[in-house]
């Protein structure tokens, strides 16, 4: 694959544009109707970005397009412009969509461990790489379940079954097992909406404690999350981008009253 | 637009209804205040002075209130400003409030010496002084960030006269008019009617962050 491999990735600096977004349009049906319309954005490496906006704004179809998750949809079509990530088409011809999700991991809504014990759940995307060493898986294992913040709680049973785990710690390990393959990018679908108001401030913690290492998108409807975890927000409405900017602007002081009316609870 | 919540919007507007109900008692403070000192009227400086407390739990109040929308509502963009300028600006009515107070107890301290031709030098600092309370609390009202901005220069003109009035009062000091503990009762009071007008302009600041999150303090 032509693109996003690790010395890219360790070239691109903190704040320098890792994913680009150009005049970006999707469709579900083919092409009928256009799900996105025109959307330009550019998300800056090592920080968080916070995609918010109303149910059925467009929010999490962009993101699904972030690491082509919407091939997964027969009909899901770009109609129109690209995205790039570390300068490259990801909707191009010679890159692979499996390859591309390896740099550009997903955490969903619900937490989906695997029905295998902690330690495999951790240790599946890198087995699937073709990594044997146990050495190495153990190291990896522990890395990804420390970086998780789940380390300490789970480390004396990590031969048990992750259905076993606390909904936030099964979260956490979602997190451990998606960074574990060492992605560039991580995309966060509504990563808390299921969980309490306890295990979401980890998980907020979390994020604050990742972005050191990894880019991080995120798609929340909690609007005080987003103020909380991002630096830059990006608000989406009937599927076009109304304004972005950074958080503190778009929940201080916004350009567009759009936004405003929504941010404020005016609508939505 | 209004707000999803029609509660969140009876509380904001509960809440300006509060400052704007606070900023009157203030300027009615300082109206008796100097009322009390020109006509003569001890009984004016002193409800003046005992009233000052129905003032302080008007700030509480209103302290509740924007605490109570900060936490039901988690307000953000211009709610979160309406509610953060509308508890700073209590904060100036307050010693505003405070201010008449000392202008109260001085008025009486004067009124008990005998009547005094100095204290009609008051009436034009306290006219202009007043015009910019009034003029602030109505940028407030009615969210009106150029009479706001006006409340800033017309301050310039309070400064003035207090200055000229300072130098006029100590001259007649110097001259040994034998009123001497009246004139400088005097001059304290035209510093508090000085500090009331600062206080308009703070107002006026806070008015201009409420409507576009400008910060022109200190500037």
């Amino acid at each position: 694959m032509p693109i996003l491999d690790s010395a890219d990735a360790s070239s691109v600096e903190a704040n320098e544009t890792i994913i680009a977004i150009d005049d970006l349009s999707f469709s579900y049906d083919l092409g009928k109707t256009n799900t996105l319309r025109n959307i330009s954005l550019t998300v800056p490496a090592g920080k968080v970005t916070a995609f918010i906006g109303p149910s059925g704004c467009g929010k999490s179809t962009l993101l699904r397009c972030l690491n082509r998750m919407n091939d997964l949809v027969d009909t899901a079509k770009v109609t129109n412009g690209k995205i790039s990530i570390l300068g490259q088409d990801i909707n191009a011809d010679d890159v692979d969509a499996i390859e591309l999700r390896k740099h550009v991991g997903m955490v969903f809504q619900k937490y989906n461990p695997f029905p295998k014990s902690i330690y495999e759940n951790v240790a599946y995307g890198l087995r699937v790489q073709g990594i044997k060493s146990k050495k190495i898986l153990d190291q990896a294992v522990e890395q990804s379940l420390q970086k998780a913040a789940l380390w300490s709680e789970v480390k004396d049973r990590l031969d048990t079954s992750a259905l076993g785990l606390s909904g936030g710690q099964q979260q956490r390990l979602c997190i451990a097992r998606t960074i574990a393959v060492k992605p560039q990018i991580v995309l966060m679908d509504e990563p808390c909406s299921a969980l309490d108001p306890i295990a979401t401030a980890r998980i907020e913690e979390l994020i604050a404690e990742l972005q050191e290492e990894f880019t991080i998108v995120i798609v929340t409807h909690n609007m005080q999350q987003a103020t909380r975890v991002s630096n830059r927000t990006a608000f989406f409405y009937l599927g076009e981008l109304i304004e972005y900017d950074d958080t503190t602007t778009i929940f201080g002081n916004p350009n567009v009253k759009q936004t405003e009316d929504y941010v404020s609870g005016r609508f939505g | 637009m209004a707000h999803i919540l029609k509660n969140y919007d009876d509380e904001l507007s509960a809440l300006k209804d509060s400052v704007v109900k606070m900023g009157t008692m203030s300027l009615t403070a300082l109206e008796k205040s100097v009322k009390g000192l020109v006509d003569g009227d001890r009984d004016l400086c002193y409800d003046v002075i005992d009233e000052d407390e129905f003032i302080d739990q008007q700030e509480k109040n209103i302290d509740e209130q924007g605490m109570s929308i900060l936490l039901r509502f988690n307000p953000v963009a211009s709610d979160l400003r309406h509610v953060l300028s509308s508890l700073n600006i209590c904060r100036s009515l307050e010693r505003i409030g405070d201010h008449a107070v000392t202008v109260a107890k001085r008025s009486r301290k004067i009124l008990k010496q005998g009547p005094l031709e100095e204290i009609r030098l008051v009436d034009p600092l306290y006219l202009e002084a007043r015009k910019i309370v009034s003029a602030a609390l109505t940028a407030y009202s009615d969210v009106d960030e150029t009479l706001a901005l006006s409340v800033i220069k017309m301050d310039r003109e309070v400064n003035s006269i207090r200055k000229a009035l300072g130098k006029s009062l100590r001259a007649k000091i110097s001259e040994g008019s034998g009123h001497t503990e009246s004139l400088l009762n005097i001059i304290f009071i035209s510093r508090s009617i000085e500090r009331i007008g600062d206080l308009a302009v703070n107002i006026a600041e806070d008015i201009v962050f409420m409507t576009s999150a400008e910060d022109i303090r200190h500037t």
